[in-house]
């Protein structure tokens, strides 16, 4: 996995670029978002290490499934990454863009998963706790998690901010076992 | 001991009480790869070099590679319960070991958790395990003695106080026995003891705490036991957390004594976690940094000055020095010193000293090869009675190693040559020493005056070793107010040798 990201990295961090002078962020993100769910279809992950397809039949049949989803930029990336025999690493390459794509747009991506679900002023309440405490611009995705027992987990990238009763009660487990 | 139900709800319900149950905000990664104790984590951008990791299950781990998308870490501890997905923490906090005189006299782990049964350490202080050692403004100059209590080292390669003298040997010539003697002899001195198992059997470990006890030499003397059977990154370790507990000693104005047994099985502890880490390896596939391993560590034994005291008690400890004698062992393979480990550490060390097993096998124990054993600062720390004395012992015995090689050729050798072997077989004879029989400076005095005096030339060479026993006793018996007097001032003043003339004297008329 970690290899993976760091290969992905000056993929994502070209297609990034690419995209970000030629103002199609959407675009791009479209694409790759599209590009990803393609390659990760089992019935596609096959082929893509399969030695019997070349370069182009593989760029051919991935844009061909993308179809509207692919403009001429994208289209020429997916046949890079062909040739390169890295059409695998595209989940990566799109997660890494989207992350790259946030940071210039000052926004995060939040998971917030709680006990039983959120009324509106509560999840706006915590959209404005959120901002000012990452001091960026929130997405948020609400789930619920009925094992939490009551309140919530919040999940930004690596930062993980406990405040589920579950998490406190072993927490609590680990202080009296020690 | 029963166990009281109301005192452990009591106990549970504190610390519930105790328990502060705030939101944490923590960085999380997830776990890749499990190998060997080795942890590849993804994610844990936060993470910083030497932070301490949190497992699932109470476990914690050690950051040690900062990659690009993922971090190293090696497991403290089992981690078959870790497997790939698992969770991981930062914890914002570097390892630390519990330090304080409340350790002495127990068996803990390299992380100062007790294995010797005898319930928690109720220690008040805490310590990095890593810390820089005392900066050059405040050092002192190595001035006050290590009694170890063995003739031959006091008197030919004596150890000061804040110095770092090296015990190298081949395996079974006695280094763990000159390191005990050394922390046995430290019983009523204020010397404090700190002795590092690493990689050894729990056998020699449970053999050493009992010959300690026995000797009633536990109770100044902290044991930090890392066997072959933890797993490697607490024997790479333990090193550093003994000698955080030995440096508050020093920190305190106190004088402590480290001995680390040994640091070759530190090294290759580290190199296997360097390999696991995939770290490039060098030289007998040891790590580009095994030097920096042993020199920082060995670094923190020192002598500090007052002033270095003072700051660090914040005034409590006034007037004081502290010290941190560093006693590091190295096993070398069939006495190859060129090696890449044993090469570091006498580089690194202000001496060493020899041990080989030729002489073991001969009879000399402590098997000490005194022509290339050396204490490079441990003169200016010598008491000033062995000082004299024992500078005429280093003489005859180099005098007659020159000339024993010589004269196996000559057939008649002249009278001050044969002189000067006699002297010098008698002198290797009374260097020998039994296990667990420290002296004290007064007895070792003795044996020496009687040595440089020539009194022991008419003695039949098998019997030296009996005869000086019996010049003790002898001396116990008659002259305990001089041997009294010596240890409390150990000068070798005009009385004093009128006083060593005379039982001398006294004694070997006796034997006619």
């Amino acid at each position: 996995m970690a290899e993976r990201a760091t290969i992905a990295r000056p993929y994502a961090k070209a297609a990034f670029e690419y995209a970000r002078e030629a103002k199609a962020f959407a675009e791009w993100s479209q694409g790759l978002r599209a590009a990803a769910e393609i390659v990760a279809d089992p019935r596609v992950a096959v082929l893509t290490t399969s030695p019997s397809l070349t370069a182009a039949d593989l760029a051919g049949l991935v844009t061909d499934v993308g179809g509207a989803n692919f403009n001429a930029g994208m289209q020429n990336f997916v046949r890079v990454l062909a040739e390169n025999h890295r059409l695998p690493l595209l989940p990566e390459i799109a997660a890494q863009y989207e992350e790259l794509r946030a940071a210039v747009e000052n926004t995060v991506d939040v998971e917030v998963t709680s006990a039983v679900a959120l009324d509106a002023a509560q999840s706006e309440n915590l959209k404005r706790a959120l901002n000012a405490r990452l001091k960026r611009q929130v997405r948020m995705q609400n789930s619920v998690d009925a094992s939490l027992l009551g309140g919530a987990i919040v999940r930004a990238g690596d930062l993980v901010i406990d405040g589920s009763l579950k998490g406190r009660l072993e927490r609590l487990a680990t202080d009296l076992g020690s | 001991m029963s166990i009281k139900a109301s005192e452990i709800s009591d106990l549970i319900k504190a610390r519930i009480d105790k328990f502060s149950s705030a939101t944490e905000a923590r960085n999380v990664g997830t776990v890749v790869s499990v190998t060997d104790g080795i942890v590849r984590v993804h994610g844990l951008a936060d993470a910083r070099y030497g932070e301490m990791l949190e497992f699932a299950g109470n476990t914690f781990g050690l950051a040690l590679n900062l990659e690009r998308d993922s971090v190293g870490a090696v497991v403290l501890g089992d981690y078959k319960h870790i497997s790939e997905g698992s969770q991981v923490k930062t914890t914002g906090r570097i390892l630390e070991v519990p330090v304080g005189p409340e350790l002495l006299g127990r068996v803990v782990d390299a992380l100062g958790n007790p294995i010797d049964g005898k319930g928690p350490v109720n220690s008040k202080l805490k310590s990095p395990l890593e810390r820089v050692a005392p900066g050059v403004i405040f050092r002192k100059s190595v001035s006050q003695p290590v009694q170890t209590g063995l003739k031959a080292i006091d008197s030919m390669v004596p150890i000061g106080r804040g110095q770092r003298e090296l015990i190298i040997g081949d395996r079974q010539t006695g280094k763990t026995a000159v390191a005990i003697d050394t922390i046995i002899n430290q019983k009523g001195t204020g010397v404090k003891c700190v002795y590092v198992a690493v990689g050894q059997k729990q056998s020699s470990i449970a053999n050493v705490v009992r010959k300690l006890e026995e000797h009633g030499a536990m109770g100044h003397t902290i044991i930090v036991a890392a066997s072959a059977s933890t797993p490697a990154a607490m024997q790479y370790l333990a090193p550093y957390g003994g000698c955080a507990m030995g440096e508050y000693f020093m920190d305190n104005g106190e004088d402590a004594l480290i001995v680390y047994d040994d640091l070759s099985k530190q090294a290759v502890a580290y190199r296997q976690i360097a390999l696991l880490l995939r770290r490039p390896p060098g030289r007998e596939a040891y790590p580009g940094d095994v030097f920096y391993l042993h020199s920082r560590l060995l670094e923190r034994s020192a002598r500090v000055n007052e002033e270095y005291v003072e700051k660090f008690t914040k005034g409590r400890v006034k007037g004081k020095t502290g010290s941190l004698t560093g006693l590091p062992i190295i096993e070398t393979q069939a006495g190859d010193v060129t090696a890449f480990v044993p090469t570091n550490v006498i580089s690194i060390t202000d001496g060493q000293i020899f041990l080989e097993t030729d002489l073991f096998n001969a009879g000399m124990r402590p098997a000490i090869n005194a022509g290339i054993s050396v204490s490079r600062v441990g003169g200016a720390a010598q008491t000033n009675i062995i000082k004299k004395l024992g500078g005429g012992i280093r003489l005859a015995l180099a005098q007659y190693r020159e000339l024993a090689a010589f004269s196996q050729f000559a057939s008649d050798l002249d009278e001050a040559t044969r002189r000067q072997l006699e002297r010098g077989v008698r002198v290797t004879e009374l260097m020998k020493q039994k296990q667990y029989a420290p002296m004290s400076v007064a007895e070792m005095a003795l044996s020496l005056y009687a040595a440089n005096n020539g009194y022991f030339d008419k003695v039949d060479r098998r019997k030296v070793t009996e005869t000086e026993a019996g010049l003790q006793s002898f001396a116990r018996s008659s002259q305990a107010d001089l041997l009294k007097s010596i240890n409390a001032k150990p000068d070798l003043s005009k009385e004093v040798e009128a006083g060593l003339k005379k039982c001398c004297d006294d004694y070997f008329a006796t034997l006619g």
